[in-house]
């Protein structure tokens, strides 16, 4: 896939683009409004990821000119202001998601792979990991036909670890991503092993492999 | 004590005792003057008598009349010294009081004393007018006074107490202009100048000040924002010591701990603002259970048990906001709670009430609201409840806590 990162923290800019960067992904930089600018006139992307405050404009305008343009390149919309007239104007412009900062890099990655997801299939809404086949329509989850019946916070679960196969998620990102950033409860986290374990065990009777690795206590990995 | 009163007091208790000396200096200057006057007529009396026995030798006959008595005796001793007296005047009908002059009279080289009395009815009557007088003029003064106070000085201090109402109902965070009737009393124009210059300042300040603080929490965001990526970045290279992975997991906490601390400054501050306006009706009672189904494994994982009397409800409010609210009472009530405990939400018709069983003390009722109050094992951000307030308080709910053994009670009456 291709994403093009708009943003003019170069901190944070490096840090998306090495999360990013891996086979099979192209991922591009722009660092304030002109150049972002050019960008989108010159290429198209699976996604962008728009910073709304930037460098001599407004992000807000590079979404509008897309979609004045007709390009159908998805957007993910990231910004520090949490204000829902933003978050709503955005969506309004024709965004298809908005992330406030500060955020966790495998929950980008899980939302740009929804957008990105939603954008390309066109229809086919089905999902498939080496034997794990996940029909994001139905939500529900097979292994050699065999149906894996996955509550509700188990299959988020999957898809978080799907989304971000190959990388550490630690255990705060996946605690935000299944219970949200309004719920204080860090003081522990059991319930995320529990539901780890849970998941590990029904992919595994259903004959699946054992992908989900725990990783020094910091959180998980999703292993090919 | 009142302005007034004081003011009152000493004004009526001053003029009271001026005109009470002012009657008694004015009853003895009349006492003496009307005496002088009668002393005078005692003497033309008395010159008369003697004119009377140096022309005829004998002593003159004695006529009653109205106002004069005059009587002749033989002295005890003689000659009998003249002087005049307080004495009593025998009228045809009752004894008055009178002056009288005793006087030693000559008549052919034989002594007799005359006693020449007049009534002194007149002058007791004058007197009695003269205090009637001053009676009267204190009990109009009062009167006059009181309604001078009554009338006259309310109007005149209407500016002040107008000034005082706006000075006790002046809230920073939600400043009103007000018009101060308009008066032509300097002091009052000058104490409303100091006041509007005074609340302007305060104003001013306090939106600084909440600016800096929106401003700040603001700018905090994209160092946050970068730390979190970068610690997200930094566990993708591989191979930890247990050690540093350890240390890695308090990194993670606390900036987590730092971003939830920050959002939830932000959101106070646009609560506090007022910036969340859009409204939508919302069914309570939907809204929580569907909050409670989202905290399904944490009251699994505290073993909780929970119990759920609720009643249908819709309210008018702003859909973020509520949730909000609904969270972080229930994330309160979970996380202060013992393992086992209970947890109880109840809705009706007019109010909201979540128990949870928790430590066995009564929580500070004024404390507990207050910003970054928390107990010290708390992972939270402190804000939870202020936050639960500021929105109430919003929407004009009351929020209160009580402890009803072994539940601590949180109502919010809708």
């Amino acid at each position: 896939m291709k994403i093009l990162i708009i943003e003019d923290e170069a901190g944070l800019r490096e840090s998306i683009e090495e999360y990013f960067t891996e086979t099979g992904n192209i991922c591009e930089t722009a660092n304030d409004f002109h150049s972002a600018l050019n960008k989108i006139n010159l290429y198209r992307y699976d996604c962008i990821v728009l910073d709304i405050t930037l460098p001599y404009g407004n992000g807000l305008e590079i979404l509008k000119s897309l979609k004045e343009n007709n390009y159908s390149d998805g957007v993910l919309i990231i910004s520090a202001k949490n204000s829902l007239d933003d978050r709503l104007q955005g969506l309004d412009l024709g965004a298809d998601d908005y992330l406030v900062k500060p955020f966790h890099l495998s929950e980008l990655r899980a939302r740009v792979s929804a957008v990105i997801r939603r954008k390309s299939f066109n229809g086919n809404n089905l999902l498939a990991f080496n034997e794990i086949k996940i029909d994001l329509l139905a939500k529900s989850v097979k292994i050699e036909n065999n149906n894996i019946k996955l509550t509700k916070k188990e299959y988020a679960l999957l898809l978080y670890f799907l989304a971000n196969k190959g990388k550490v998620v630690s255990k705060n990102a996946i605690a935000e991503h299944l219970w949200g950033d309004g719920i204080d409860v860090a003081d522990n986290f059991d319930f995320i092993y529990s539901h780890i374990k849970n998941l590990r065990k029904k992919l595994m009777e259903a004959g699946g492999s054992d992908y989900i690795k725990a990783v020094y206590g910091m959180g998980y990995k999703f292993t090919a | 004590m009142k302005l007034f009163a004081t003011y009152n007091r000493v004004n009526l208790l001053t003029t009271v005792i001026v005109i009470l000396i002012t009657g008694l200096i004015y009853y003895q200057v009349i006492s003496l003057i009307l005496t002088n006057q009668l002393n005078k007529d005692l003497e033309v009396e008395e010159q008369e008598i003697l004119d009377f026995v140096k022309l005829n030798h004998q002593l003159p006959q004695v006529f009653d009349s109205n106002d004069q008595q005059i009587t002749f005796s033989k002295p005890q001793k003689t000659p009998v010294k003249r002087s005049f007296i307080s004495t009593y005047y025998y009228n045809k009908k009752e004894k008055e009081p009178g002056r009288g002059l005793i006087m030693p009279v000559n008549v052919n080289g034989k002594w007799y004393q005359a006693t020449i009395s007049e009534s002194t009815v007149e002058t007791e009557d004058l007197i009695k007018i003269i205090f009637t007088i001053t009676i009267g003029i204190i009990l109009l003064l009062i009167t006059i006074l009181f309604f001078i106070n009554r009338f006259i000085l309310n109007r005149l201090w209407q500016a002040f107490y107008a000034i005082l109402s706006r000075l006790s109902l002046f809230n920073v965070t939600n400043f009103k202009e007000e018009q101060i009737p308009e008066t032509t009393i300097d002091e009052f124009n000058q104490l409303n100048e100091a006041v509007e210059a005074m609340s302007a300042r305060v104003r001013k300040e306090y939106l600084e000040l909440k600016k800096f603080t929106e401003h700040a929490a603001h700018e905090l965001l994209t160092p946050i924002a970068i730390i979190n990526s970068k610690l997200d970045t930094l566990i993708q290279t591989d191979n930890f010591s247990k050690r540093q992975s350890e240390l890695l997991s308090d990194l993670y906490g606390t900036v987590s701990r730092l971003k939830r601390l920050n959002k939830a400054m932000l959101l106070l501050v646009k609560i506090e603002n007022g910036l969340v306006e859009e409204e939508h009706v919302i069914n309570l009672k939907e809204m929580i259970t569907e909050r409670l189904a989202s905290f399904q494994e944490l009251f699994l994982d505290k073993e909780l048990a929970v119990s759920l009397e609720l009643e249908s409800k819709a309210i008018r409010a702003n859909n973020y906001l509520i949730e909000i609210l609904l969270n972080n009472i229930l994330s309160n009530a979970i996380r202060h709670n013992n393992f086992g405990g209970k947890i109880k939400v109840i809705l009706n018709q007019k109010s909201l009430v979540i128990q949870n069983t928790g430590t066995n003390l009564a929580l500070n009722n004024k404390e507990i609201f207050r910003r970054f109050n928390k107990s010290t094992e708390s992972e939270g951000s402190g804000l939870g409840l202020t936050i639960a307030k500021q929105i109430c308080e919003n929407y004009h709910y009351q929020f209160s806590y009580a402890f009803y053994p072994p539940f601590h009670n949180f109502k919010i009456d809708l």
